[in-house]
């Protein structure tokens, strides 16, 4: 019997995790039914019956350092099959919400998934000042109706509008900001998960391939075998194509998929197949969670709503726009362009690096962690191999100093 | 006057197929010299049944022998008035439907069983029930929520009440809640209603007389008429009453025993008892009197655990849960940590437990306290092993409650009884009183007197309301029953009673020691003074009696004595042996009913005689087998033990021991110890009964005829 480990539940964490949507966590009473239920579950790693443990008894450290969390593609068997109405499944992704707000080192991310003023109020804001770009006269270069001819209100002239080459060196920035906040959070959480069990460094390199694979591909989905699983990830990996190719185009290729005439392109047919990936799946995911049929789509929090809605308008106002642009009808080119970036820039800033689109990289990140840990596993002694058997790892050293002196640290 | 017998044999239920029942018609005429003898295809009818009453009403019959089915069936169609004798010859169960069909040892049983009724009719008396002035009164010893309940259902049913209570208010421990467990939808929160309007109701009942601050100092007497001498302040007073109801309650484990979980060593360690006194202020720690910021509850402290209390006491979970709703109350940032080897929350109290698991300050594991220790800060640091945790876990905190189990204050005096046998009702396991606790509920081995609520088995207020209900009923039955002179519990019904003809009495004082419920008391020689009313009719006294002093009207030692000689041993050449065997009527007996109803064939050597219980078992019984030529005695007896299942709690083991004694005389005699065989079986092991004979029989077989055959 190992040493006893010091427990001093956390009251802030449990309270976080609970209005981070987490509110039937402290029904669990360790059965395991849903360890046992949950396919990709596995001895060393009994989630989500050791999360649902850590987060009851409030042991923030120990699940800031658990990849478990991301290692569920919320399938909600364990919730359907859950004796206590515990609800793992969504607990999982209360956690997953909470541990997005904690990589976010801003506090933003925190802010806008406690509250929902935060949260509109700050896409408001971005789209506000989106708005004003293409109203304000002589900002940036932008502000064509003010400064060009009348026959730009009567002709599409779209690049004296917004001309390209400012937009794309915007969204270069904006890319490259989003992707620096995104990539200091995931580093954050590397660090983080990665704090009192370091491995040696051959067994990151050698997962490297698998992070790159479980990001474009998110393969290990295949191995949930809830019930709509695949067809969720299928859907899911769908939805990354088309998002992948319509960021690819308006990133690389704006000069080339931002154009005026209405002669044929080639970065159409790419536009057409991501614009209706986009707005069949998200329309599909919207439905979907209105439904609540499955157990994924019973519980939505704001956040929830938020990125297929936003996702979809961003989609929608686009190809409205295109059809207009084809149309020729200046106008409501003009207005339909400044409504899709007001929604398409919001919603990148909010949701990339802050919100949930941030799982682009945690998910998998924590999968390549528990990857290389598994490996290093495999490769150590049996004895270290059963390490990880209980719900809580033990060997952690935090007890507190001061109470008898001779059972000290 | 000679008794003009009349036996009747039905041939209908296959005993015609199985057995010429002309012929037994013909060895009940001859042998037996019937006055009647017939034989009816249905007796049981109302053809057959009129036949008989018509017997009985012109005088021709007296004495009724019934050659039909098992006693224990159709009893409510043979009942006859005139006070004839009916004796009951079971040829049903026993013969037609456990034996080959006409076969020349099947009809020498039905012979035989018809000779032993016969002889036992010719010997029995119909009783005539006991007959004195009976109070109604029933007197509840203790003001719990058991006695107030059982005092005002008592009451309600038309019954008289005095209620006895040592303390100078009602309620008892409830009384001193300051909440108590959850009794209605949604079951979620402790309730505090209800107890109030209770005690006033008892207070102002007007069939119950209320005693506060009263000890009983005498309990004299017996059923109907118990004289209850109670001592109050102002002096004594005596009471009549007809049956007690014993609701004295329950103690807390002594938590002074429990220094491995910390009891001792700091006054912040207290008990459950002691956090619901402390409950009523501030929660603060007795140590220091600063703030509590958190509490760990130990469940099962000195439950379940053979060390201490080897048994659940069934609350312990739910009062956890309740002081965790305390402290809720008052503070929501207090970490409250529960401790348990299991959650025991049974019925609508799960409800309970999810409700107190949902505060996310409530912490609940599975575990195992190994230590309790102070900190350097006067916390207590505790160690828990085996945690759902899935390793050992230490907790700091300020408080920790033992959750100790309940122990029956049987302990303390409380009736001071004035039996032979000891003041206070005897105790069995654990100290609860003897009584079987699944069977016969509220039971005790003192007639008359029923235990009802935590002092009977651990329980909480709700079960404590219906157990009272349960006690109260017993108790009304008794009264109601000792009115007409008839036993209770379980011959409930019985008219006889023992006689003593204590000219013969040589004061050996082994029935005044055996019988099981104290019925008898002794004059300062030793005879027995017996208490009628106390008396369950088992019969164990008679058993007990070298003198063969003790008998019934329609059951005694010269009874038995007469069947045993009425059976037929054929010589030793004819090569067919003969087992006796002594059935217990209440499981045995109807443990071969069932194997015959199911047709399971056993040995036809066998001739039982069903025996009230086997504790009425004389010795003599198996001399005079023995001598006539018998050549094996079983006795089949309930299970004793701790978990007995006597249902005179003593009865098979009383024949175990006289088993013991008439083994040694065996062997004086050079005969086998082997011939004599007691065994203990269930009625649910019917289905061992027929293997067991003919193994028995197998073995009397080997071992060769009795010797003393002939003489």
């Amino acid at each position: 019997m190992a040493e006893a480990t010091l427990i001093q539940p956390d009251a802030a964490f449990i309270r976080d995790v609970i209005a981070s949507g987490g509110g039937d966590l402290k029904k669990c009473y360790q059965c395991a039914t849903c360890a046992v239920t949950c396919s990709l579950s596995t001895e060393e790693n009994p989630f989500p019956r050791r999360q649902m443990l850590l987060a009851q008894w409030g042991l923030k450290e120990e699940l800031s350092e658990d990849p478990g969390p991301w290692l569920c593609f919320y399938c909600g068997e364990c919730s359907k099959m859950c004796p206590r109405k515990a609800n793992p499944g969504e607990t999982m992704m209360a956690l997953r919400r909470y541990l997005t707000a904690q990589y976010d080192w801003t506090g933003l991310a925190r802010l806008m998934y406690r509250s929902v003023y935060w949260e509109i109020s700050i896409l408001l804001l971005v789209a506000a000042v989106v708005v004003l770009l293409f109203t304000l006269p002589h900002s940036f270069g932008f502000g064509l109706l003010s400064q060009s001819g009348p026959e730009a209100r009567s002709i599409v002239m779209l690049d004296k509008f917004a001309p390209t080459e400012i937009v794309h060196r915007g969204d270069t920035i904006l890319a490259a900001l989003l992707s620096l906040l995104l990539l200091v959070n995931a580093a954050r959480m590397f660090f983080g998960l990665t704090r009192s069990e370091k491995l040696p460094v051959r067994y990151y390199l050698a997962q490297l391939p698998n992070l790159a694979l479980q990001g474009l591909t998110q393969v290990r989905w295949k191995g949930c075998k809830g019930s709509e699983a695949i067809k969720n990830w299928v859907r899911h990996l769908l939805l990354v194509t088309g998002y992948v190719t319509m960021f690819t185009l308006v990133v690389v290729f704006l000069p080339w998929f931002q154009v005026e005439d209405s002669s044929f392109h080639w970065t159409s047919i790419l536009g057409y197949y991501a614009t209706a990936i986009l707005l069949g799946a998200t329309a599909w995911i919207i439905v979907d969670r209105i439904g609540k049929r499955a157990e994924m789509h019973r519980f939505s929090h704001l956040s929830d709503w938020l990125f297929p809605i936003l996702l979809f308008l961003t989609a929608a106002s686009g190809i409205l726009l295109h059809i207009f642009r084809l149309l020729d009808l200046a106008m409501p080119t003009y207005v339909l362009y400044t409504a899709h970036m007001a929604i398409a820039v919001p919603m990148l800033v909010v949701e990339v690096p802050f919100g949930k689109w941030a799982h682009l990289l945690y998910r998998p990140v924590a999968i390549y962690v528990a990857a290389a840990r598994a490996k290093a596993m495999e490769s150590s002694s049996p004895e270290m191999a059963g390490r990880n058997r209980s719900p809580v790892r033990e060997g952690r050293t935090q007890f507190a100093v001061g109470w008898k002196g001779s059972h000290g640290p | 006057m000679p008794k003009k017998l009349g036996v009747y044999v039905c041939s209908g239920c296959s005993i015609g197929d199985a057995i010429d029942t002309a012929q037994l018609a013909k060895v009940a005429g001859g042998e037996c010299k019937a006055a009647v003898c017939r034989v009816h295809p249905f007796l049981c009818g109302g053809e057959g049944c009129d036949l008989i009453r018509q017997d009985l009403a012109s005088g021709t019959v007296d004495t009724v022998v019934l050659a039909a089915c098992s006693p224990r069936v159709k009893s409510d169609v043979f009942q006859f008035d005139h006070g004839a004798v009916v004796e009951r010859v079971n040829l049903r169960e026993h013969v037609a439907w456990s034996h080959k069909q006409r076969d020349e040892d099947t009809e020498m049983l039905a012979a035989d069983y018809l000779r032993m009724g016969v002889a036992r009719a010719l010997k029995s008396e119909a009783p005539e029930p006991l007959h004195d002035e009976i109070s109604k009164t029933v007197l509840v010893v203790g003001g719990g929520i058991t006695g107030l309940n059982a005092a005002l259902g008592a009451a309600e049913a038309g019954y008289d009440v005095v209620l006895v209570e040592k303390e100078w208010l009602l309620g008892g421990f409830a009384g001193a809640t300051q909440e108590r467990f959850p009794a209605g939808l949604p079951y979620t929160e402790p309730q505090s209603e209800g107890l109030t309007s209770l005690i006033d109701r008892v207070t102002y009942h007007t069939r119950i007389r209320v005693f506060l601050s009263t000890g009983i100092v005498k309990t004299a007497g017996q059923p109907g008429m118990f004289d209850v001498t109670l001592r109050m302040e102002r002096g004594e007073q005596t009471i009549r009453a007809g049956a007690i109801v014993v609701a004295t309650g329950w103690k807390p484990y002594d938590a002074a025993r429990l220094g491995h979980l910390g009891y001792g060593l700091s006054p912040d360690v207290i008990t459950n008892v002691d956090f619901e006194k402390a409950a009523h202020g501030p929660l603060v720690r007795p140590s220091d009197g600063k703030p509590v910021e958190s509490v760990l509850f130990v469940q099962c402290a000195g439950s379940r655990d053979p060390e201490h209390l080897p048994y659940c006491s069934s609350v312990c979970c739910m009062t956890t849960l309740k002081h965790v709703a305390y402290i809720r109350e008052q503070s929501p940032e207090t970490k409250a940590f529960v401790v348990y080897k299991d959650m025991r929350t049974p019925g609508q109290y799960e409800r309970f437990y999810r409700t107190t698991q949902d505060h996310p300050l409530n912490f609940l594991t599975k575990g195992e306290v190994s230590s309790v220790d102070k900190t350097d800060e006067g916390k207590l640091a505790v160690t828990v092993k085996n945690t759902l945790l899935g390793q050992s876990i230490l907790l700091v905190v300020d408080l920790v409650v033992l959750a100790t189990g309940m122990v029956p204050a049987s302990g303390d005096e409380a009736l001071h009884l004035t039996y032979r046998q000891g003041p206070e009702l005897p105790i069995l396991q654990d100290g609860f009183p003897d009584s079987h606790f699944v069977c016969f509920p509220y039971e005790t081995r003192r007639t008359g007197i029923y235990a009802a609520g935590a002092l009977r088995a651990p329980m909480d207020a709700a079960q404590a309301r219906e157990d009272a209900m349960g006690a109260a009923l017993k108790a009304i039955q008794s009264v109601e029953l000792a009115e007409r002179g008839l036993a209770v519990h379980p011959r409930a019904g019985d008219a006889s009673f023992p006689s003593f003809f204590l000219q013969r009495c040589t004061q050996c004082k082994r029935c005044t020691e055996e019988c099981p419920f104290g019925a008898l008391d002794e004059d300062e020689k030793g005879t027995p003074k017996p208490n009628l009313y106390r008396c369950r009719r088992c019969g164990v006294c008679m058993g007990a009696c070298p003198e063969r002093i003790v008998s019934f009207r329609n059951y005694s030692v010269d009874m038995i004595a007469s069947m045993i000689k009425a059976i037929e041993v054929p010589e030793e050449d004819e090569e067919k042996p003969r087992v006796l065997a002594f059935m217990c009527e209440n499981d045995a007996y109807p443990a071969l009913d069932i194997a015959g109803l199911r047709r399971r064939e056993h040995d036809a050597s066998v001739r039982v005689i069903p025996l009230r219980c086997l504790g009425s078992l004389n010795i003599v019984w198996i001399a005079d087998a023995l001598s006539r030529g018998i050549d094996g005695v079983m006795l089949v007896g309930c299970k004793y033990g701790d978990d007995y299942q006597c249902h005179f709690t003593k009865g098979s083991e009383l024949a175990s021991k006289r088993l013991e004694n008439v083994k040694e005389t065996l062997e004086r005699l050079q005969l086998e110890p082997d011939r004599l065989q007691l065994t203990q079986l269930a009625m649910n092991e019917w289905d061992k009964l027929p293997a067991l004979f003919n193994t028995f029989v197998d073995r009397i077989r080997e071992l060769g005829p009795n010797p003393y055959k002939g003489f």
